[in-house]
C-alpha cells in the first residue's frame, strides 16, 4: 500500500472552486474564502493565481472579490469534485490521466486491490480504448470523455446486466440535461443520435458463482470529435454530441450529469427499484418492438425485440412464435 | 538506454537556454553561466503560460521541450555540433560549461536510472489505496508502467522504456519530483 499525503493545494483548490461555483453571478469574498479554510488570504490570491495558468478566468475585485468567469475545457479532478458536490457512491474519487492504454485497465487495477466502490478514472485520451468483441475504440485527446467507474454491487452474475441498463439511462438522462438531445438506446450497450453511434457501454465484471465482485462501467461518449476524428469506414454510422448539435458541449458538465444519474440509479438499484428503471430504459430503446436479428457465436435467432426482463436481457419473440432470452450477442435491427 | 543522451542533452540545452534568455526578457543572469536552473526557468515559463512545447532554433540549433507527455524531451541536434556555437556576445557560454551540470557520477556498471520526464508529484499507484505499480524486484518491459507524475492536476503515467530489472525506488512516494531527477535504479535486461 502506497498512502498518499493529503495534498494541501488540492483541498484548497477544490474549496475555492466550489465557492466560485457555487455563486455563479456574484462574488466570493476573498476575506471570507481565508477565513473558511483557515489560510491567508495572500494564500488564497496564489491558489487563484495558479487556477489562472490553468486556464480559468478568476475575476478579482478588491471591493467584491473574486468571480468565475469562465472556465477552460479541461477535465479537473479539483474542478470536477467540485461541480459534483458530494455523492452517495459514484464519484467518490476521480483520477484524470492524460493518456492510458485503456481507463477500464486501470480501474481493474484499482479494483484488484481493494479500492472502495465509487472510483471514477478518466483519461483525455486512449490508446487501446475498446468496445465490445475487443474492438477498437478511437478515443482522440481532448474530444471526448472516456471514463471508467469502479462498482461492487450485490447482486447475482446473472443480474450484472442491470448495470448496462443503468449505465445507458444514466449518459441518455446526462446527454438530455446537458445538449437537449434525446439519444435512442440500442440494446444492449449503444446510444445512437439519428441512428449513429455517439457513445458506448463496456460493462466488464468479475463474478464468483454467486455474487459478483466487482464491475468496471466503462463509457465513452464521442463529445467534441469532429468528422475527420472518426475513420473513414465509421463515419456514416457513427458521430458526436458537436456534430449533432453544431457547438461544442461542454465535457465536464456532462460528465457531473452522468455521475449524479449513475449514482442516483445505482442507489435505486441497491433499494430493489429496477423496475423504474428498466421502464425508462424501454421508453428509450429504439430496439423494442422491432425486428431484429441476433447473432451469437455461430447461432442467428431472427423475430421481434418484445421486452426486457427483470435481469436486463432481451426478450425477443422468434419466427417460431417462442420467446428467447438474449443476453448477449450482436443485434442488428432488420426491417 | 542510450549513453550519450541525457549530457549532450544537457549541453544543448545550456546553450539553448542562453538563447532563451535573449528571446525571453525575464529570464534571470542572462550574461553569466547557465545552469540547470535555467532550463528549469524555461520549463517554468513554458508551465506558467501553459505551453506544452517550446522550440527554439538559431543559427543551425534547434532545442524542443515538450510537457504533458510520456516523451517528453526530444532535442534535434546537428551533425556538427560544436560545444561553442556562434552565439551573440552578450550570452557567450563560459569556456567550461560541463561542471556546472549535475551530470550523475560514472554510475554502477550494469544499472540505469529511469529519470522523471517533467516537473511534478510523483506517485507510485494509480489511486491513494491502489497498490505500487512496481516493487524492488519486478520485472518491467518497455511499456510497463511504473509510477505516475502528476503535473497540472493530470496524471501521466511514466513508462519504463527499456526492459530490465527495478533495483531501487529512489524517489519518495507524494513528493515533488524535478525534471530528469532520478525515480527508479533499474538493471537491463
Amino acid at each position: 500500500m502506497t498512502p498518499r499525503p493529503a495534498d494541501s493545494s488540492t483541498t484548497t483548490d477544490l474549496a475555492i472552486l466550489r465557492a466560485l461555483r457555487a455563486h455563479p453571478q456574484g462574488h466570493v469574498s476573498g476575506a471570507e474564502l481565508a477565513q473558511q479554510l483557515g489560510i491567508t488570504r495572500a494564500a488564497i490570491w496564489n491558489r487563484i493565481r495558479e487556477l489562472r495558468l490553468h486556464g480559468y478566468d478568476i475575476s478579482a475585485s478588491p471591493q467584491l472579490g473574486y468571480r468565475l468567469e469562465s472556465a477552460p475545457d479541461l477535465l479537473l479532478r479539483d474542478d470536477l469534485l467540485a461541480q459534483l458536490g458530494g455523492t452517495r457512491v459514484v464519484g467518490r474519487d476521480i483520477q484524470v490521466f492524460q493518456q492510458t492504454a485503456s481507463t477500464n485497465d486501470i480501474v481493474e487495477k484499482l479494483a484488484r486491490d481493494g479500492v472502495r466502490e465509487g472510483a471514477v478514472v478518466l483519461a483525455e485520451s486512449q490508446t487501446r480504448g475498446r468496445g465490445r468483441l475487443g474492438r477498437k475504440w478511437v478515443s482522440p485527446p481532448g474530444r471526448g470523455l472516456w471514463c471508467s467507474v469502479l462498482l461492487r454491487p450485490r447482486l447475482a452474475p446473472s443480474q450484472a446486466t442491470r448495470l448496462t441498463i443503468l449505465a445507458a439511462v444514466a449518459l441518455a438522462r446526462a446527454i438530455r440535461d446537458t445538449t437537449g438531445l434525446e439519444p435512442e438506446i440500442k440494446w444492449p450497450n449503444d446510444l445512437l443520435l439519428r441512428g449513429r453511434k455517439v457513445a458506448g457501454i463496456l460493462t466488464e465484471m468479475h463474478a464468483e458463482v454467486e455474487q459478483v465482485r466487482h464491475v468496471i462501467l466503462g463509457i465513452g461518449v464521442n463529445v467534441n470529435l469532429e468528422a475527420t476524428d472518426l475513420p473513414p469506414e465509421l463515419r456514416s454510422v457513427a458521430t458526436s454530441l458537436k456534430l449533432e448539435l453544431g457547438v461544442a458541449v461542454d465535457r465536464a458538465a456532462l460528465l457531473v450529469a452522468l455521475l449524479h444519474h449513475l449514482d442516483e440509479g445505482y442507489a435505486r438499484l441497491g433499494q430493489g427499484h429496477f423496475d423504474e428503471l428498466a421502464a425508462e430504459w424501454a421508453d428509450r430503446c429504439g430496439t423494442l418492438g422491432r425486428n431484429v436479428c441476433i447473432r451469437t457465436g455461430s447461432r442467428e435467432i431472427r423475430g421481434c425485440a418484445e421486452s426486457l426482463d427483470d435481469a436486463g436481457a432481451l426478450l425477443v419473440r422468434t419466427e417460431h412464435g417462442h420467446l428467447e432470452r438474449i443476453i448477449g450477442g450482436e443485434v442488428t435491427l432488420t426491417r | 538506454m542510450q549513453e550519450q543522451g541525457p549530457v549532450r542533452l544537457l549541453l544543448f540545452c545550456l546553450n539553448a537556454a542562453a538563447w532563451a534568455a535573449d528571446a525571453i526578457g525575464e529570464f534571470p543572469n542572462p550574461h553569466h553561466a547557465v545552469d540547470l536552473k535555467d532550463i528549469k526557468v524555461i520549463i517554468d515559463l513554458m508551465k506558467k503560460n501553459s505551453l506544452s512545447e517550446f522550440e527554439l532554433e538559431k543559427e543551425g540549433f534547434k532545442i524542443k521541450l515538450k510537457r504533458g507527455g510520456a516523451s517528453v524531451v526530444s532535442a534535434g541536434v546537428p551533425v556538427d555540433w560544436p560545444v561553442v556555437p556562434a552565439a551573440p556576445p552578450a550570452v557567450a557560454v563560459p569556456a567550461a560549461p560541463a561542471p556546472a551540470v549535475p551530470v550523475p557520477a560514472p554510475k554502477p556498471t550494469d544499472e540505469e536510472l529511469i529519470k522523471s520526464p517533467m516537473i511534478g508529484t510523483f506517485y507510485r499507484a494509480p489511486a491513494p489505496d491502489a497498490s505500487a505499480y512496481v516493487e524492488v524486484g519486478a520485472e518491467v518491459n518497455p511499456e510497463s508502467v511504473v509510477c505516475i507524475i502528476e503535473a497540472m492536476k493530470v496524471m501521466n503515467e511514466i513508462k519504463a522504456e527499456a526492459p530490465g530489472v527495478i533495483v531501487e525506488v529512489i524517489a519518495e512516494n507524494g513528493k515533488p519530483v524535478e525534471f530528469g531527477q532520478p525515480l527508479f535504479k533499474i538493471r537491463p535486461a
